[in-house]
């Protein structure tokens, strides 16, 4: 399996006059991401960090080719995001809050919906659903609608859809958000699980004590530039007590007194 | 093809394993045209059965025998009373009220100046009547009817040939002089009706389903994860497309069967109208109206892929309706299809066309051909559109 390789890509949208009253800025554009590049290896988690509106979400909605950048160039595996996208899409299992189900399917119904948008063969969806039904506990409410599933039960169902066709390259934004302790746990063991399968894994999070956990490898985006971008142990080591909250908030601060709000 | 297949049976699903979407776009328009038009046909029936069955309530002063006579001879269901008891404002007053149906004043030298006419002025007849009440209106056609006959009778006195009053006869020994056939006549009838209704019901489902189908997927964030499969834009297009366009068609169906059913009461027929429509007719107009409803999903997905929300796109596909229903509303006058081809190129006016093609049995194949080869074209494009949206970024994700 090859690296997923994010090469100095950049991307800018055009601000809406509510944006930019909500922003309080005047400018008509807004870097969302500046110039960055980082890769993440199989066999390895690489965590995404990064305050609100950092740029963590453009970045992985680029990986998942639901935007395109406007310089810079995004590798996975062999296929381009802007040469092959359908290509990296069959290769990619893409989990953010922004991706909902239809509340009116049943998890039953949407997961051979979309097994067979993957291309997958009908014994196979099958085989797959048994397997990830049960990791999850989703076979207790399979025949359930969405409409009708609690936050947690929502996201569960999301997960296995999003690796529904057993993708080598799993990309999660926040995939705990809403989770109660046991069920996030159970999200954070099956990560594990992938990435000893050999498999490329991105997470972006706001818990930084799941990030220790579990990640291999850390970038902490600050508006839209990567700041940091190293193995676990390097990042935590810039603080002399060794402590990833430091690191990350020093790494905050500084940026503010750049932009001069402090 | 399989993917547009797999994207075809779950929007089909969706709607049809949703009790209340199959109640609201499939059972609803049909059993509500039907109730309708229906409840709309008693009332314009027990309305006209009331006319004819009421006695008129008629004040008169000065009425020659004669005429009283004629009423009472041809069975005229009249009560005449005399005003010489009543006074002239209260009756008229009774007349705006609705008390009274009409009064009539004939001058009291009436009798004489008939008589005298060579050498007096013809005499006038006054008549107060309500138009605005329908059994006054009524009372006094009836009233002017008679008064008519009553004039034809003292010409005929006055002339010494009195058969010679009608200078010509028409049609007295001519069975045949109404050509033409019951069926033709319903189908004339249907054709100044359907077109629009036709359009309207097309339109009005694809409206009930195709905004939701798009702009609320936009809208949930549920199109995003089907945006991260790997299948190619056009055939999640090409699939809501035809599926939208089946669940309209199922829409449009139940409200032709309820036109269809109700159509008898509310043109005040005994049974249903009689038409035997031929199976090649039926065939063409299947053919007309699914391409008319793929014309129709398509323009309705365009502006739902470009709304960002569900409101926004029943707003925006608001102005796109009014203008099918004045399309759909050029076929009330005239009824006779266009033989110009280009008018069957163009959207949905050619649809209007060919539907009063197939209604009046006046079907023009090379017209015909063109209105389905061009909906297809506009179809394509349509559908190009569609795909060109949902790979738009900004039309996809903004907020």
């Amino acid at each position: 399996m090859e690296n997923l390789e994010v090469i100095n890509i950049t991307k800018t949208f055009s601000l809406s006059k509510k944006q930019q009253r909500i922003e309080k800025t005047k400018t008509k554009l807004k870097v969302a991401v500046k110039e960055l590049s980082f890769t993440a290896y199989p066999g390895e988690i690489y965590g995404l960090l990064g305050p609100n509106g950092a740029g963590k979400t453009t970045t992985l909605r680029s990986i998942a080719t639901l935007i395109k950048p406007d310089t810079g160039e995004i590798k996975v595996g062999d296929a381009s995001t802007l040469k092959d996208p359908n290509g990296v899409r069959a290769k990619i299992g893409f989990l953010t809050s922004e991706l909902k189900l239809e509340e009116h399917f049943s998890p039953n119904y949407l997961f051979t919906y979309f097994a067979r948008l993957h291309g997958i063969v009908e014994e196979k969806i099958e085989e797959r659903k048994e397997i990830l039904f049960k990791k999850f506990g989703i076979d207790k409410f399979s025949e359930v609608k969405v409409g009708e599933l609690s936050t947690g039960m929502k996201q569960k169902t999301s997960i296995a859809i999003s690796l529904v066709h057993d993708p080598d390259y799993v990309i999660f934004d926040e995939p705990t958000n809403g989770l109660d302790v046991l069920t996030a746990r159970s999200v954070t063991d099956y990560l594990e699980e992938l990435k000893n399968a050999g498999k490329v894994v991105i997470v972006s999070t706001h818990i930084l004590s799941v990030v220790e956990k579990l990640c291999d490898r850390v970038g902490i985006i600050i508006d839209g530039e990567m700041k940091v971008n190293d193995t676990i142990n390097k990042v935590k080591s810039l603080d002399e007590t060794g402590n990833l909250e430091n690191v990350f908030f020093n790494l905050v601060e500084e940026a503010a007194q750049l932009r001069g709000e402090f | 093809m399989k993917n547009i297949l797999t994207i075809f049976k779950k929007e089909f699903y969706r709607v049809i394993s949703d009790r209340r979407l199959v109640f609201t776009v499939m059972l609803l328009p049909g059993l509500a045209i039907f109730m309708m038009y229906s409840l709309l046909g008693n009332a314009i029936g027990n309305q006209i059965s009331s006319i004819q069955e009421h006695r008129i309530i008629m004040y008169q002063e000065y009425m020659p025998t004669a005429f009283k006579d004629m009423l009472i001879a041809n069975e005229v269901k009249v009560d005449i009373m005399d005003l010489n008891d009543s006074d002239f404002d209260v009756v008229k007053q009774q007349i705006i009220d609705g008390e009274v149906d009409i009064m009539i004043i004939f001058p009291n030298d009436f009798e004489s100046k008939i008589l005298d006419y060579a050498t007096q002025d013809n005499p006038e007849i006054l008549t107060y009547y309500n138009f605005t009440e329908d059994y006054s209106s009524s009372a006094y056609n009836t009233m002017y009817g008679w008064l008519d006959v009553y004039s034809d009778e003292i010409v005929k006195a006055r002339l010494d040939a009195p058969e010679d009053i009608n200078p010509f006869d028409m049609d007295l020994d001519n069975p045949y002089h109404r050509l033409g056939t019951e069926d033709e006549a319903s189908r004339k009838g249907m054709a100044d009706l359907l077109p629009m209704l036709i359009i309207m019901f097309l339109f009005s489902g694809a409206m009930s389903i195709g905004p939701d189908s798009i702009a609320g997927e936009k809208e949930r964030g549920t199109i995003a994860t089907l945006l991260v499969t790997p299948i190619k834009r056009s055939e999640i297009a090409i699939g809501k497309v035809l599926s939208l366009s089946l669940l309209s068609l199922f829409s449009a169906t139940s409200s032709f069967i309820g036109i269809i059913l109700s159509l008898g009461k509310l043109m005040q027929s005994e049974g249903n109208v009689s038409i035997a429509f031929t199976t090649n007719e039926y065939i063409l107009l299947f053919l007309v109206l699914f391409a008319t409803v793929l014309v129709i999903v398509g323009l309705i997905s365009n502006i739902s892929a470009y709304a960002k929300t569900v409101k926004e796109a029943s707003m925006l596909i608001m102005p796109l309706y009014f203008a099918s229903i004045a399309i759909g509303m050029m076929s009330m006058f005239g009824g006779e299809p266009s033989t110009n081809p280009v008018v069957y190129l163009i959207p949905l006016y050619s649809s209007v066309n060919a539907i009063i093609q197939i209604l009046v049995g006046s079907v023009s194949m090379a017209t015909i051909l063109v209105m389905l080869i061009s909906s297809v074209v506009y179809v394509s494009i349509l559908i190009y559109m569609l795909n060109r949206l949902f790979q738009n970024e900004k039309v996809m994700f903004k907020k």
